[in-house]
């Protein structure tokens, strides 16, 4: 009897053992590279108060110093009310990113949410085909996309000015236009608006049938029999029941609006007269073209700081809602 | 659910056939094939541009159908020694499969780890893999960029790989799946004798072979379209991933819309009808973790 | 079984002779070997090829070794090669890279060449641009020239009714010939532009010549700043604006994004197209079935002599972490002023020689028509002065606001104004 006991303690013993060095075997080295992600991190937050480019000598600890002389808040300064290039190109950056973002999230949902309410309503054989159409852009790479595009918006040759032509109306060079413009916003910003929705609303319509298939059919069924119409059955119980997935819907496509930069990058870049120049796009150039990288990074900063409050706005948003 | 509402629609037209409902179905068909059309032209315009002469292509108003269906395009892609585009696949494949594989299964361990195990300092670490996860790219490019350089990985595919090893998301998923196996299934096999890397080898990993295979295929999606940081650190032509390769083309043949048109498409086309096998899981993967 | 035994080894023995023997002879002769980085241009590269061979021929203890890199992306390797000291020996740098990078080079040893032979040696604009603070560090191959030259062509002009080499003797007549040239299609888009002066680099360097010949300067007495708000960049940039407002070209279906000039020209949609005349050998490359028949040709000045400033062009340095410093300068000299080799890389390359010998060669008029032609203003040509970023001024304030004044969303003066403020802050 005491034997046994001992041996299943001996035993549960040698179980912890193992248990520990399991766990000791994996969190070292993960403990490892999540020290390389904080000293990343580091690097990124110091690198912003400095005037930094990789081509100068700089001091002994990682270039900085030096050549590459610390600027306290300096870029942040700079940023907001300086004049000189990188500055304005920052704050025209800035305001093209926050009017791409505004008018993506509307458009899209505009076009998302419609199409797949009426997609879920026909529920036939077709529907799997349609939502396979529907899904294909969301599955191109987007460097295809955006050559499939310019060569719609192509001024000679491309499709659209042809049908333009057609109708008699003036034709326009979509993307190399800087005195077009509709709604105050430039037709170079529209085009790259489009060709981004047109890769994107896909993605928003399959997470809305899903939605829409987790709403009880019962309930609208009731509703329809105590003699609502579709219209009312639709804004009185399906959308509130899916209200969180708009949250989230509304989010996300925000979060990715503001971060926009391969079919912008390849469109356009930038041009005309930087009217679709995006902070992402003026990070890169920033950083890569022009080697600022301490200027980069400042601007990273911003765009974080952005993307968080999105993200913590969406935060306090879903919890009232479920505490609703 | 699907089951349900196909029966539903098909009972209720035979319910109340009238020439509203009848009008009503109509414009939903045609609002739909609307959208299906301007989903779908682009691709058509692409694929039969392809096909084009370059004179054709470039001309003014543009034709729809190819006048003389000509291959040479394509050909001239396929004879174009500076464009071996098996070994730009073959890149974009070896950082794909390779980001894959190691993502995998660094978040099925570190996942399993965090919801079977107890130690100290478990929480602060899962803390800090939450914030990890809020942190965007663009934060954290610049230095990583600067690191590659001084190991001189710059124009190194396994530059593109060392960094992507763990992926945060991936392992909160992973925890969530693996929070729901019985506890007692593992500690059966402990009694049994079985090591703890048996354990998860042998027993955790094959049960979560469904949200493993749906990681695996966003991932493998995302690394495969990935355009920005492939384009930094890949400066060489011959080490470039194939979204890069496809924008250096059409820098270098500008005023040749046709052959761009087809390296566009096969560079495109292959992959996307890979995906559309997958299209399954990935919508799955997209409504169950809201993530691109 | 003991056949193939036996063959192995003597697979390996033979191996390992070779091997032995190869050793052995390095040993003994003691080859050095040096990296050399250039940028990818296979027409330079051939140059370089036939110069090393050269080399090689009279050093056989030297081997060189090539290596390309991408053009864009080669000034990426070098900036984060140089930093962590990984640098090839031999470096290709164009001239006005050096200003950015003089920290991480190596100064010419006076033994060498000083500065004084090297401003004998070559022409002003191109050594110009590899003298920072009066101290050299390398030597030019080539005179880039962004300024007077253009890209005629032949058919259009026939078509026009135009006569046939261009007689030019002031812009006035440029403009005329241009106007003649221009064609709209019916919805009144322009389809063949006149004279497509709108990319970035011939906007910006007839603006700097153009304040030039008008008797003005871009620089502040001690050149520690810019002044691009004066009377003489406005005469300019007005001259600009009234071509485009005679009609010549339409910036906004033209310019460096759209209908990029070679692209445009090479498709037959440009009658004279402004360009630096290192875009033939590029345009015949990327467009062999184009089949107009053309030619290069130079512009008169717009007022005066025809004084113009040019950013250097592409010469060699050496790294000063290379072992084999002394080797890598004489080759380097060998290869930059030794007037055979330096007529075959630019014959190779079709670029315009960096030094005057060089380009008033038979060889060179022979083998590349336009330079004689060129050979006149040559001698006019300034080194642009070391900007803190030359490609910041260049591409993102000088050019971006004269396309805007040409498409007509900003105006003259607020373009000089915006110009010269935004110039001034790339030196803080």
């Amino acid at each position: 009897m005491k034997q046994t006991l001992d041996r299943s303690r001996r035993r549960h013993s040698g179980l912890v053992i193992s248990k520990r060095r399991f766990v000791a075997s994996v969190t070292v080295p993960l403990l490892l590279y999540e020290a390389l992600g904080i000293f990343v991190l580091a690097w990124a937050f110091v690198l912003m108060f400095f005037d930094y480019s990789p081509g100068r000598l700089g001091g002994p600890i990682l270039g900085l110093g030096g050549s590459n002389p610390f600027v306290g808040l300096g870029n942040f300064i700079e940023m907001f009310s300086g004049d000189s290039v990188q500055a304005g190109l920052f704050r025209a950056s800035l305001r093209n990113t926050l009017i791409f973002a505004v008018a993506v999230l509307p458009l899209n949902l505009a076009i998302t949410l419609p199409l797949a309410w009426l997609l879920e309503s026909i529920g036939n054989r077709f529907k799997a085909l349609y939502r396979t159409i529907y899904f294909l852009p969301v599955l191109t790479s987007s460097v295809g996309v955006a050559l499939i595009w310019m060569s719609m918006y192509d001024p000679q040759a491309g499709w659209i000015n042809a049908i333009i032509r057609a109708f008699g109306g003036t034709p326009v060079a979509w993307l190399s236009d800087p005195r077009a413009g509709f709604a105050g916003v430039s037709v170079a910003m529209w085009a790259v608006i489009i060709a981004y929705l047109w890769q994107d609303y896909g993605y928003n319509m399959v997470i809305f049938i899903a939605a829409l298939q987790g709403v009880p059919q019962e309930l609208r069924e009731a509703a329809l029999i105590d003699g609502a119409n579709s219209w009312q059955a639709f804004t009185r119980i399906t959308l509130p029941l899916i209200r969180p997935t708009m949250l989230f819907v509304c989010v996300m496509t925000m979060l990715s609006s503001f971060q926009v930069f391969d079919i912008i990058q390849v469109m356009t870049n930038g041009g005309p007269n930087n009217q679709t120049q995006v902070l992402m796009l003026d990070i890169y150039k920033s950083a890569f073209r022009y080697q600022n990288m301490g200027w980069a990074a400042a601007e990273s900063f911003v765009l974080f700081l952005i993307v968080m409050g999105v993200t913590l706005f969406q935060m306090r948003v879903l919890r009232t809602d479920w505490e609703y | 659910m699907a089951v349900n509402t196909l029966s539903a629609s098909v009972v209720q037209p035979r319910k109340s056939f009238g020439w509203g409902r009848f009008l009503g179905r109509f414009l939903i068909y045609f609002v739909l094939t609307l959208g299906l059309s301007f989903t779908l032209l682009p691709f058509v315009m692409m694929i039969l541009s392809s096909f084009k002469t370059n004179v054709e292509a470039l001309r003014v108003p543009p034709t729809f159908w190819p006048e003389n269906f000509t291959l040479e395009n394509y050909l001239k892609i396929f004879n174009d020694p500076q464009l071996p585009l098996l070994r730009f696949y073959g890149n974009s494949a070896f950082v794909a499969i390779f980001n894959v594989c190691s993502t995998l299964f660094t978040s099925s361990l570190i996942g399993y780890m965090f919801a079977k195990f107890e130690f100290p300092g478990k929480k602060i670490l899962f803390g800090w893999f939450l914030t990890l996860m809020m942190i965007p790219t663009q934060i954290t490019m610049i230095p990583s960029y600067l690191i590659l350089a001084k190991l001189g990985l710059i124009n190194s595919l396994w530059g593109l790989v060392i960094f992507s090893a763990v992926d945060a998301f991936g392992i909160f998923m992973m925890r969530q799946f693996c929070e729901t196996l019985p506890t007692e299934l593992l500690d059966a096999a402990r009694i049994d004798g079985a090591s703890e890397w048996q354990i998860y080898w042998r027993i955790v990993l094959p049960q979560l072979g469904a949200p493993l295979a749906t990681l695996g295929i966003l991932g493998f999606m995302g690394n495969w379209n990935a355009y920005l940081w492939p384009m930094i650190v890949l400066q060489k032509i011959e080490v470039r991933t194939l979204p890069v390769i496809l924008t250096w083309f059409n820098s270098t043949h500008t005023g040749q819309p046709a052959v761009v048109m087809a390296a566009t498409v096969l560079i495109v086309v292959p992959i996307l009808i890979v995906f559309m096998f997958f299209q399954r899981w990935i919508v799955q993967g997209f409504t169950m973790t809201g993530f691109k | 079984m003991k056949h193939k035994i036996l063959a192995l080894l003597m697979v390996l023995a033979l191996a390992l002779t070779a091997c032995g023997g190869r050793t052995e002879q390095a040993g003994d002769e003691g080859v050095i070997v040096l990296r050399m980085w250039v940028h990818t241009n296979n027409a330079f590269i051939a140059g370089y090829e036939a110069a090393i061979a050269a080399y090689e021929a009279e050093h056989p203890n030297v081997d060189i070794q090539l290596e390309n890199f991408d053009y864009e992306l080669y000034l990426q390797t070098l900036q984060t090669a140089m930093p962590a000291g990984e640098e090839a020996d031999i470096l290709q740098l164009f001239g006005t890279w050096t200003s950015q990078y003089y920290e991480r080079l190596a100064p010419v040893p006076p033994e060498v060449m000083t500065v004084e032979e090297a401003q004998q040696t070559f022409y002003a604009a191109p050594i110009g641009g590899f003298i920072v603070n009066g101290v050299l560090y390398g030597m030019p191959q080539e005179f880039n020239m962004e300024y007077g030259g253009v890209l005629v062509n032949k058919s259009l002009y026939e078509a026009a009714g135009l006569t046939y080499p261009p007689q030019w003797q002031t812009m006035d007549d440029v403009l005329a010939d241009a106007r003649a040239l221009v064609q709209t299609d019916a919805s009144g888009m322009m389809t063949v532009a006149g004279f497509h002066f709108t990319s970035a680099d011939p906007t910006a360097f007839s603006f700097l010549a153009g304040i030039k010949q008008r008797g003005g300067d871009y620089w502040n007495a001690d050149r520690t700043g810019f002044t691009f708000n004066t009377p003489e960049a406005r005469a300019q940039l007005q001259w600009m604006v009234d071509a485009v407002n005679a009609g010549v070209v339409d910036p906004v279906v033209f310019n460096d994004e759209t209908n990029f000039v070679i692209d445009a020209f090479f498709q037959g949609k440009v009658g004279i197209g402004y360009i630096g005349s290192w875009a033939i050998a590029e345009g015949q490359a990327n467009f062999p079935d184009f089949a107009d028949e053309w030619d290069y040709c130079y512009l008169p000045p717009f007022q005066g002599d025809p004084v113009f400033v040019a950013d250097s062009g592409w010469g060699l340095t050496v790294s000063p972490n290379s072992p084999h410093q002394d080797i890598a300068w004489d080759f380097v000299k060998f290869v930059t002023t030794n007037p055979q080799i330096a007529t075959q890389w630019n014959i190779a390359s079709g670029t315009i020689p960096a030094m005057p010998v060089v380009a008033e060669s038979p060889e060179i008029a022979a083998a590349m028509p336009w330079v004689p032609k060129a050979l006149e203003i040559l001698p006019y040509g300034q080194y642009l002065g070391n900007m803190p970023d030359r490609d910041l001024v260049v591409y993102e304030i000088i050019y971006p606001h004269i396309l805007n004044t040409l498409q007509g969303v900003e105006t003259v003066d607020q373009a000089l104004q915006a110009i010269d403020t935004e110039a001034n802050s790339t030196f803080r």
